[in-house]
């Protein structure tokens, strides 16, 4: 156990912040459903909930009788609040309780929390201090250390550039946020860090500056657009005023211009207003930074004066300071450092985040501060358990936006709460008080698992042991069809590399009923108006890593040219849309962008559609497969392979010709019949010889593995690191399928990513130069030209000039004839 | 998150108002196919746009920002959307990754 305390907490007029001390470095804790390191210092009571921070925020002018802010300011005094939902009052220091409870919710480690650092400003009084630290004991800690906001922002820049000496002598700091400013001279006295004097206002900080800009930049250029009568300044201001809401919308993009122009000399604005001709005006203009700061110099002028006035008062001037230390999230904008600086001939230091120094000056502060109560060991600490049991009733699927929850709650359940947060942050029900019998309405997201987390706390917001009450709800419906998925859903596109076919995943197993996906994919070949050549979307059943013909289809759209409006063009896009309902029917709509024209069709397993095109063009290719395969076998002499293989050749052999037999319009099942030997013949062609080849395409995976990470890492290429990275990322998954297909296209990635490397080396270079250049001169289609490229591929390696040697063989390889003859390509699906 | 995550967020954030744009004007509404197929393609990617436009909204929604007009409190609906909700796919559910930005006012 920790003998340090290391947690501090920055108890904010506007924001607050917990950051820990942990093995030297800083750690700054996140909201745990706002992914941010502020909670703002605000507590709503609203509908039974109590809630702190960005959502009570967001109430605060709209609901004041319920919503309380700024209360630091009321620390130490008599003053209370009077809630009205509640109908009784609340002390700055129980509200102040609140936001520290909350901040607990934030250090995800689970730590229970027994001592901590709490900031106070400078300005604070002795009752005004004590009434914090009473705060901080309601709140649970034991022990609470409290530390000047001057002081800690001052460890936090002392710290971070481990420049202790530009913290000797005395320095400022200026701290502008939100809504607040102070000011505050440091100095070291005796060798202790101390605060001579401060300044403030309470009222100036980045809000005023964005009404501001409001007020004197995008009014007057909306009056320049429009006719408006009235006084559109109070019309925007009013709460019952014709443009309020345009009025929140204003702030917002006034913030964002301001947050852009901290780091851009210009800065667009964009939105729409009806002027009083009801005449809709779409405005959009630039804001400079130089009007931006003309707008706000006053103020930051003001903020100098204060500082003037302290110096005044201590009989300084700028020369005695040795620095201004700036935090808060408003001394980002340029105009504060520069004019300061030019005001005061002060050098400015923003070495640390303006807006968590604080936090992390005193988390410093608290990793060097010993706890001075009895520690205890672990075993020793009495632990928060409960007799708690809760059962739990809400329903696990559903198709509505939100669902109803509710609890039975059995044990000792006086002063304590309860609270749900969706998992994926969009959800927070605030804390509520447990009863025997709780309820909530919780809302889903669609067609997703929706987790909820329920805790239960204790009067100091410590987590109850409760026993593990998941709750998770999968939003889409579950009807007697309406089942996940029993197979991934595949489309079939062409692999024109490989010579074959393969499977796109559409839909993964396991997905809810009804789907619907829209993908855009490529003509892989011209299809010319009334010709006899088609395009198939074939769309297939089974696992994504298994060869297309072994799949079951589910259904297919075959495009004739016959068909065709116009020429389909290779290159051009085909928009597919597939949609499956909740009783498993297929919907495929395709539209061919090239004209506009669509084709849609509905299958469902009762009703199986097969194109005879694309069954024969299937055995074909197995065909080709299988002798391939059993010339294989008779060269290694593995003839009972050989013998098997050969039984499924003659099986396909028959397919071929009974497919052949068929007319295009057979009406009878036969063609159904065909198909599904197809599959069966397919399958056990890719079974056969299967515990033979696999290991040795895993072990060509493993070595092509090992040589493309090495020649990466060699030429330090993190680009394609990158790249390797994310091919090998399912390497698990793939070579766990046993899928010879899958394997060997991982491989192809992987020699493609060698390959882009090792092509710019120029012993490859030249390597590839002298092979196509000692080709015969007489297998050019152009000898003379080649002999042109020989020429030039010469003179170039000559001169080691190897862009011009890449010119020479492209040359050459352009002027061999192809390879691979039209008539051995597959048919293919014409997709790519 | 990654710089590429945020980069696509900002692309997401100007092809929303394109969206919103697109629809106010009839001329304009062949545009809608390209930012479907746009979505879709983010979609492929694991990143889902959500437009809350009409939603109710109250104080448990922490999947927007809201700024509240009005004067009224109860019966809250969102009535303008900044930004939308983006989530990203994680195993079988979804995080947020961006909270929408909106402004709320009151149905009464």
């Amino acid at each position: 156990m920790s003998e340090t305390i290391n947690f501090a907490i920055d108890l904010g007029t506007t924001n607050s912040l917990i950051a820990k001390m942990n093995n030297g470095s800083v750690e700054v804790f996140k909201n745990p459903t706002g992914h941010k390191e502020t909670l703002p210092s605000v507590v709503a009571f609203r509908n039974e909930r109590i809630i702190i921070g960005d959502k009570a925020k967001e109430f605060i002018e709209k609901d004041p009788n319920n919503v309380f802010s700024a209360f630091k300011r009321k620390m130490g005094t008599s003053e209370n609040f009077f809630v009205s939902s509640l109908g009784n009052f609340k002390s700055p220091v129980e509200l102040s309780t609140l936001v520290l409870k909350e901040l607990k919710n934030f250090v995800y480690t689970g730590e229970q929390i027994e001592s901590v650092v709490i900031t106070i400003p400078a300005s604070f009084d002795t009752i005004q201090s004590n009434a914090t630290k009473k705060a901080g004991y309601e709140a649970g800690f034991k022990e609470v250390t409290l530390l000047q906001e001057p002081i800690a922002a001052s460890l936090a820049f002392a710290n971070k550039n481990n420049e202790n000496s530009s913290l000797q002598g005395q320095w400022l700091v200026y701290d502008l946020g939100g809504g607040t400013f102070d000011v505050a001279l440091v100095k070291i006295i005796e060798g202790e860090m101390r605060v001579v004097d401060h300044e403030g206002d309470n009222y100036l900080g980045g809000v005023d500056f964005d009404n501001l800009l409001i007020q004197q930049c995008i009014l007057p250029y909306i009056y320049s657009q429009g006719t408006f009568n009235g006084d559109l300044h109070k019309e925007l201001r009013s709460a019952k005023g014709k443009y309020n809401s345009l009025y929140y919308l204003l702030l917002k993009k006034a913030e964002e211009v301001k947050i852009e122009l901290t780091n851009k000399d210009t800065a667009e604005i964009e939105f729409e207003i009806t002027d009083d001709n009801d005449k809709l005006h779409e405005l959009y203009f630039s804001i400079s930074k130089n009007e931006f700061e003309n707008c706000i110099r006053e103020k930051i002028e003001y903020s100098i004066q204060l500082i003037q006035s302290i110096l005044e008062r201590n009989n300084l001037s700028s020369l005695d300071l040795q620095e201004v230390i700036m935090i808060g999230g408003s001394t980002y904008i340029p105009l504060v450092k520069r004019l300061i600086t030019e005001k005061l001939g002060i050098a400015v230091n923003t070495s640390v985040d303006p807006t968590t120094a604080v936090a992390i000056g005193a988390a410093y502060f608290a990793g060097s501060k010993t706890k001075s109560f009895a520690i205890l060991d672990e075993q020793d600490k009495p632990f928060n358990s409960s007799n708690i049991n809760i059962r739990t009733a809400y329903a696990k699927a559903t198709n509505d936006k939100e669902e109803y929850f509710t609890a039975a709650i059995t044990g000792e359940i006086e002063n304590l709460l309860y609270r749900i947060i969706r998992n994926d942050g969009g959800y927070d029900s605030g804390l509520k008080k447990l009863a025997e019998r709780i309820s909530e309405m919780l809302p889903v997201v669609e067609n997703t698992n929706n987790s909820f987390t329920f805790s239960v706390y204790d009067s100091s917001n410590n987590l109850v042991d409760i026993p593990y009450t998941p709750i998770e709800i999968v939003h889409g419906k579950y009807t007697v069809y309406g089942q996940p998925l029993p197979n991934d859903i595949c489309i079939e596109i062409d692999d024109r590399e490989e010579n074959t076919t393969k499977l796109e995943l559409i839909f993964e197993k396991n997905a809810i009923l009804p789907l619907r996906k829209t993908i855009l994919k490529e003509i892989t070949k011209t299809i010319k108006r009334d010709q006899a050549d088609s395009l198939i979307i074939n769309v297939l059943e089974g696992n994504r890593y298994a060869v297309p013909s072994s799949c079951i289809p589910l259904g297919v759209i075959e495009i004739n040219g016959k068909g065709l409006e116009n020429d389909l063009v290779k290159g051009s896009d085909i928009e597919i849309t597939l949609e499956i309902s909740e009783s498993r029917d297929l919907k495929i709509i395709a539209l061919m962008l090239i004209n506009d024209q669509e084709y849609s069709d509905v299958f469902n397993p009762s009703v199986r559609k097969v194109s005879l095109t694309k069954l024969k063009d299937e055995i074909s290719t197995l065909l080709k497969q299988a002798r391939k395969e059993l010339n294989q076998f008779e060269k290694t002499e593995q003839f009972e392979r050989a013998i098997a293989i050969q039984n499924i050749l003659s099986d396909l052999e028959e397919a071929y010709s009974g497919v052949n037999e068929l007319g295009e319009d057979d009406v009878t099942d036969e063609k159904y019949f065909w198909e599904e030997r197809k599959r069966k013949l397919a399958q056990q062609l890719d079974i056969t010889g299967k515990e033979q080849k696999l290991p040795a395409l895993k072990e060509k995976y493993f070595s092509e593995k090992n040589f493309c990470e090495r020649e990466l890492k060699e030429e330090n290429d993190t680009a394609r690191l990158n790249r390797f990275e994310t091919i090998i990322a399912h390497e698990k998954e793939y070579l766990g399928s046993n899928s010879i297909y899958s394997i060997q296209a991982k491989i192809k990635e992987l020699e493609d990513l060698v390959w882009e490397v090792r092509r710019n080396k120029p012993y490859v270079i030249a390597h590839n130069y002298h092979y196509y250049a000692s080709q015969p001169i007489e297998n050019f289609k152009d000898q003379k030209k080649a002999q042109q490229f020989i020429q030039i591929g010469d003179k170039a390696l000559e001169r080691q000039n190897y862009e011009e040697v890449w010119v020479a063989i492209s040359g050459l390889y352009h002027l061999l004839p192809d390879k691979i003859k039209d008539d051995d390509r597959i048919k293919g699906t014409g997709i790519g | 998150m990654n710089d590429s995550i945020r980069f696509n967020i900002k692309i997401i954030n100007q092809l929303y108002e394109i969206e919103r744009k697109a629809s106010q004007k009839a001329e304009m509404h062949s545009i809608q196919r390209n930012i479907d197929r746009i979505k879709n393609m983010y979609e492929e990617t694991g990143l889902f746009i959500h437009d809350p436009l009409g939603e109710s909204y109250n104080e448990t929604r922490t999947d927007c920002e809201a700024e509240i007009g009005g004067d009224a409190v109860q019966n809250l609906f969102i009535s303008n959307v900044i930004k939308p909700i983006i989530y990203q796919k994680a195993g079988n559910s979804k995080n947020i990754i961006q909270r929408a930005v909106v402004i709320v006012e009151s149905k009464t």
